[in-house]
């Protein structure tokens, strides 16, 4: 990065690409990079060199992890059971397709250190629109604010770059399912954080964990 | 730019509250810090308070294009309907973000450039093409620059970058584009957001 100063913008001077072509060149670019193995991202997560700050991002990926099978599996779910119709039926096969892919990213990324899924149930909240755009519109800004809440913690750049990617993913979730649902995309300037006590006490109050699938593989609370 | 160089003074151990007592951009985070060197892969070294201060007055201009261009589009009147309280409400929050950044570079902020939006503040479909590109272009530029700068800046910018990402969705959603284009966040570098912004024609 030479310089990042706006007003050294040359505004008369000769137009730049266009701005599609400018985004198709960095999404080839980013394609490129990330669709290595069967998932997106999984490139963008080389390893933290140091065992301390291995320690510590591996805590954050599992966490992030958790998150992402919590929703992935509740898409999965929805379009399997066939609940939905329209704008909402779209929304739902787009958002699990990206949630299906930021597990198969963390997994990837996590290896052996990866925590199991756990098994779920959804009580219902799969078989009605109107649970599902509750529960969407729930489970999306919960991830905005897990993220946000986990950025300033992660040592290595690379997992940081990635867990950011997803975060604006994550928001941009979150803001069309609360448009689908009639209540407003955005609330405030400023999205606050949730720290990860807040956010497991959230994920449990659902009861939608039914309970962990192996006996060593730490819970979501690890 | 920055001054850093390869010794990296980043603050180890902070409490939480002493974490969001010093969460103020661009000054006085390294104060209390440590120094480590050749850790480049350290998600804290890349950042200084220097390097905070350029960051941030790259994105304030971009927080200024956009607070501008929604100020102008809901004073003009033309826009109704659902893009009209977009304009209320995403206009609003860009302001929020402008004096936010304003806040932190203090005398160090840069004023306004001159903008002429055209046809882009009455007209809807213009509106809505505009808006998508300077919402995309304000998530892609705060996500490439977000792991350079240090852990206090980075908490404040994530909490702007996310409403961006929403902005970006709701009017794509409303001007019938996929809302969620990709799994992943592309990003934009410097460089390709001078590029694509020069390309809106928008700064005198």
């Amino acid at each position: 990065m030479t310089d990042l100063r706006f007003d050294l913008l040359d505004a008369d001077g000769a137009l730049g690409e266009a701005v599609a072509s400018l985004h198709e060149h960095s999404r080839a670019d980013f394609l490129r990079t990330a669709m290595v193995g069967s998932g997106a991202l999984v490139a963008l997560f080389a390893r933290p060199a140091s065992t301390e700050a291995r320690t510590r991002d591996v805590e954050i990926l599992n966490f992030a992890l958790t998150l992402e099978y919590l929703q992935a599996a509740f898409y999965t779910e929805v379009e399997r059971i066939g609940s939905l119709d329209g704008a909402l039926k779209r929304q739902s096969r787009v958002v699990g397709a990206h949630e299906r892919a930021h597990v198969r990213a963390f997994r990837q990324a996590l290896g052996r250190s990866a925590v199991a899924r756990p098994r779920f149930d959804f009580r219902g909240a799969t078989e009605s629109p109107e649970r599902f755009r509750r529960t969407a519109v729930a489970f999306e800004d919960l991830a905005v604010a897990a993220y946000k809440g986990q950025a300033g913690r992660i040592r290595s750049r690379a997992y940081l770059a990635s867990a950011l990617a997803v975060h604006a993913v994550e928001a941009r979730h979150a803001a069309w399912i609360r448009r689908l649902a009639g209540v407003s995309p955005v609330l405030e300037a400023f999205d606050e954080p949730a720290g990860k006590t807040e956010v497991l006490r959230a994920v449990r109050a659902t009861n939608f964990i039914a309970k962990t699938r192996s006996r060593r593989s730490p819970t979501y609370t690890g | 730019m920055s001054a850093s160089g390869d010794t990296t003074t980043v603050s180890l151990r902070r409490s939480r509250a002493s974490f969001l007592r010093s969460a103020t951009l661009g000054g006085g985070v390294a104060a209390a810090g440590f120094v480590l060197a050749g850790r480049p892969d350290h998600a804290e070294s890349a950042g200084s308070a220097a390097r905070d201060a350029d960051i941030l007055t790259f994105v304030l201009q971009l927080e200024h294009l956009q607070s501008a261009f929604y100020g102008e589009a809901f004073d003009k009147g033309s826009i109704v309907g659902e893009a009209r309280e977009l304009a209320r409400v995403v206009g609003g929050h860009e302001r929020a973000h402008v004096k936010f950044i304003e806040d932190k570079l203090g005398s160090a902020a840069p004023r306004p450039p001159r903008f002429d939006f055209g046809s882009a503040t009455s007209d809807v479909a213009a509106f809505f093409e505009a808006g998508r590109r300077i919402e995309d272009i304000g998530v892609r530029a705060y996500n490439a620059q977000a792991p350079n700068l240090t852990v206090a800046a980075l908490g404040a910018a994530a909490k702007i970058v996310s409403v961006e990402a929403r902005h970006a969705a709701w009017i794509r959603d409303l001007a019938g584009v996929d809302p969620a284009p990709d799994a992943a966040e592309p990003v934009l570098t410097a460089e390709q957001v001078q590029a694509a912004l020069r390309d809106t024609g928008f700064i005198r």
